[in-house]
């Protein structure tokens, strides 16, 4: 398998909005971690460990897949 | 300075500031370095080293009331796993540096001569040294 850099987007701000408006906060302590880190994440600047990828899917009621995805 | 900064950034701010203090204390106590004996050298420097950890602990508590009263909020501090791995990559270099130091150190000591004074008085700096840039660094990784 090459040795390509995959690069990991998500839809977390989207899904924050689409539920009922949802802060960074309130995001946050669903999923015990701290809003800088939800920041971080939203700007593709850290990506979340596996366990965490999928707490945050949990917190939004959807599959893994549907909130993180390799992007271009 | 701006309150709403990063919680993060704002807590390591405070432990250059401790450290910034510290340092400023130890060179004044420390002008006549060279005439010293060691045990009043030693004893400067622990001292330096005291004050930095009650500077930086009277400087989160202090920035922490001061940004909760100006915001009219307080935000919690939550340690995550992006905190473990800056910090662990905050450590490395720390590690590192300090490493570096003391190997340049113990050169210039054998190399030159340089008196045992000059040697305790550079490892406990490069401590520090290595302690601004690991703080640096985290917060370079935290904007």
């Amino acid at each position: 398998m090459a040795k390509k850099k995959i690069h990991i987007e998500n839809t977390v701000r989207r899904l924050r909005f689409n539920n009922n408006e949802m802060t960074q906060g309130q995001l946050a302590e669903l999923v015990g971690i701290s809003r800088q880190t939800v920041v971080a994440i939203e700007k593709y600047k850290y990506t979340p460990s596996l366990e965490l990828a999928f707490k945050i899917a949990l917190a939004f009621n959807k599959e893994i897949q549907e909130v993180f995805y390799i992007g271009k | 300075m701006n309150i709403d900064m990063n919680i993060k950034i704002r807590n390591t701010l405070t432990e250059i500031i401790a450290v910034a203090i510290a340092i400023t204390w130890m060179y004044s106590k420390l002008n006549a370095a060279a005439n010293m004996s060691i045990a009043s050298i030693t004893q400067v420097l622990v001292q330096g080293i005291g004050i930095s950890i009650l500077a930086a602990i009277f400087f989160a508590i202090v920035i922490a009331i001061v940004s909760a009263i100006i915001t009219k909020s307080k935000e919690k501090n939550v340690i995550d796993e992006r905190d473990n791995m800056i910090e662990f990559y905050a450590l490395r270099l720390s590690n590192v540096i300090f490493g570096i130091s003391l190997l340049i150190i113990l050169a210039l000591l054998g190399w030159f001569n340089l008196p045992i004074n000059f040697g305790i008085i550079a490892i406990t700096l490069s401590v520090f040294l290595a302690s601004i840039c690991s703080t640096f660094l985290k917060i370079y990784l935290y904007k």
